[in-house]
């Protein structure tokens, strides 16, 4: 349970850091403003704050499709808030009802890039031992029978 | 090692012969597992009393304290805990798959991904079970798929 926490804590710091770097470079280059030397650091931590929450929460095995999605809504909500926390605290952008909206569709757009990305692993894994399992069905079918 | 499969005359009983330098505690101790498994249980439906082979059970699932065995159509209530079943049925094809089902991967026909990190399994007898993401590594393990991140 802790490795698979902390298995799952790299891969979501990777994935949200990755997102969040090409939302930074979007913006910047949209804005034409000059990154902050310090901006790199931030978009790390803001990657690991984001991170930890995610880890913590989907490792829960739920086993009721009502709750399943009641902690994803929890997640989102959490994931929404600490990230506008985080712009107040980086002082990214200043708190209006525009940079809110933004955020959240930043968000989104952040939180289906993770989950794709990790559909797409998952989907190369599954494939992988889909294959193990016709080699196990091809390697019953085909017993050597020596006496015949 | 090389591994022969031979079939037995009509009348002759089947024999495993380990022929080796040095046994290997790991086959020995699987050998001896295989041979100790129960491989019938009771299973329990309505007023009957079924004589169950483990090779006829697609799945067990615990539900409200109690385990049922789900087979191609019909499912008969057994009386094991999960975990006792888990353990029995750890040297046969069985594994674990959430924290409620065990299923027979001879049972499995495909595997397919969901967006949460789960994995869907496509059963033979048209059945659709979730897997869950802490036991896919174990899955994966018995299909002989080494982790490389763990």
């Amino acid at each position: 349970m802790i490795k698979e926490f902390f298995v799952s804590l790299l891969h979501y710091f990777v994935d949200i850091t990755t997102a969040v770097l090409i939302a930074a470079a979007i913006y910047l280059t949209v804005s034409g403003q000059q990154p902050n030397s310090s901006l790199l650091w931030e978009i790390l931590l803001s990657g690991f704050v984001t991170a930890l929450p995610s880890a913590a929460l989907l490792c829960f095995d739920q086993k009721s499709v009502r709750k399943s999605l009641l902690l994803w809504v929890i997640h989102f909500l959490l994931i929404f808030f600490i990230t506008l926390m985080l712009l107040k605290m980086f002082g990214w952008c200043s708190i209006t009802p525009l940079s809110v909206l933004l955020t959240f569709v930043a968000v989104i757009c952040i939180y289906f890039f993770t989950c794709f990305v990790h559909y797409l692993v998952d989907r190369k894994h599954t494939a992988l031992m889909n294959q193990q399992l016709k080699n196990r069905y091809a390697d019953k079918e085909q017993v050597p029978n020596p006496k015949q | 090692m090389r591994i022969i499969i031979e079939t037995p005359q009509p009348n002759d009983e089947d024999v495993v012969i380990v022929r080796c330098s040095t046994p290997d505690p790991r086959l020995i101790s699987m050998l001896l597992a295989f041979q100790t498994a129960n491989t019938e249980l009771t299973g329990y439906l309505d007023d009957k009393i079924v004589r169950l082979n483990y090779q006829d059970v697609y799945y067990f699932e615990a539900n409200e304290n109690r385990v049922f065995a789900y087979c191609h159509s019909k499912v008969y209530e057994v009386k094991y805990k999960l975990y006792e079943l888990e353990e029995l049925y750890a040297p046969l094809d069985f594994v674990r798959c959430s924290k409620s089902l065990i299923v027979n991967m001879e049972k499995i026909e495909s595997l397919a991904p969901l967006f949460s990190g789960k994995l869907e399994a496509h059963l033979k007898n048209g059945e659709k079970i979730v897997i869950s993401r802490q036991y896919v590594p174990s899955l994966k393990a018995k299909l002989g798929i080494q982790e490389v991140n763990g």
